[in-house]
Formats: structure tokens, sequence, C-alpha cells
């Protein structure tokens, strides 16, 4: 069973929970504020996985570590490397061919 | 460590999102439960726009997702024929 199936089935799994909360089928009949809880629920899980990846998304930029050392390097290789290609001939490395 | 700027965006971010859903939890799963004429209540709209405004808020970021993929795939289109 693929991944793709499994989280289909943990939706409808899911979605029909609800559906039976929610339409009352069975003539239940929760109490009222249940029942107004129980309506928006599955939007409000979308807002709160929204909010979630949103919150994962700011705290991994702010704690993202530059490693100015290794930035330099690489700038030093890449002057390296250019003044290799173009003392072997093939100029203007950097251009697209325009 | 990232730029201040980096660090001043993200944990923006993060208490954007920790407000929002602050908010939209007390909204949703808190205010039912409490009498209706207790004070909160005038914080906060009424119960249909809490399902309204994040549909129409998930309809606009497709919209703007759709424009933005429309925008780039045109600035980079090649014409058919060759230049020579």
């Amino acid at each position: 069973m693929t991944k793709l199936v499994q989280w289909l089935c943990g939706l409808a799994l899911l979605g029909t929970a609800w559906a039976t909360l929610a339409l009352d089928p069975l003539g239940l009949h929760l109490p009222l504020p249940c029942q107004q809880v129980l309506w928006p629920f599955p939007v409000y899980l979308l807002v709160a996985f929204g909010c979630y990846s949103l919150a994962t998304i700011g705290y991994r930029l702010a704690t993202f570590n530059d490693c100015e050392a290794a930035a330099k390097e690489l700038q030093e290789q890449i002057r390296e490397a250019r003044a290799d290609l173009s003392r072997r001939g093939l100029n203007r490395s950097g251009e697209q061919g325009r | 460590m990232a730029t201040a700027m980096d660090q001043l965006v993200g944990f923006g971010l993060v208490a954007f999102s920790l407000l929002l859903f602050v908010y939209y939890t007390i909204w949703i799963i808190i205010l039912p439960f409490i009498d209706s004429d207790h004070g909160i209540h005038k914080f906060f709209l009424p119960r249909e726009y809490s399902v309204t405004i994040p549909v129409i808020a998930g309809l606009l970021l497709v919209l703007f997702v759709g424009v933005f993929i429309v925008i780039v795939m045109w600035k980079n289109r090649k014409p058919a024929k060759k230049s020579d």
C-alpha cells in the first residue's frame, strides 16, 4: 500500500467520523456547544496546520546559521576556477551565449 | 547566526502564527462553551466568518501562486524557431 493510499484512507476515516457526528444521521443529538465546535473542525485543522507550517518556516529562518568562512572559501575557489579556465582559453565562461 | 533582518522576520512569523492560532482556537473551540452574555464575545466576529475567512484566504493564496507561476512561465518562454 503506497503512502498516498494510506493518507487517503486516513483522511477518509476522519472525514467519515466528522460527517457522522456533524450531519447527525443517527439522531444522536449532541449538546449544542459540541455541535457548534464540530462544524468548523476540518477548517480548524487546516488553519492549525497552516499556522504550524508558518511558525516552523519562521523559526528555521531565524535560527539558520551563516558559515562566513565557508562562503569566503567558496568565493576564492570560484575566482581560481575562472582564472584557470580563462588561462586555458575558454573565455567568457560566465556568460550564457547571448 | 542568521542576519538581524532574518531573525526579525523569522521570529515575527512565529509570533504572528502563534497569535493567529490562539485567536482561532478561542474562536472555534472555547467560545461555544461560554455564555452569550459574557463580554468576551465582542472581541470575536460572528461564527460564520470563522469558516468563510480561511476558505477565501486559501483561495486567494492559490490564486496568487497560480498567477506567479503564469508570470514566470511567460517570462521564460523561448521563440519556436532558431535564430540562425
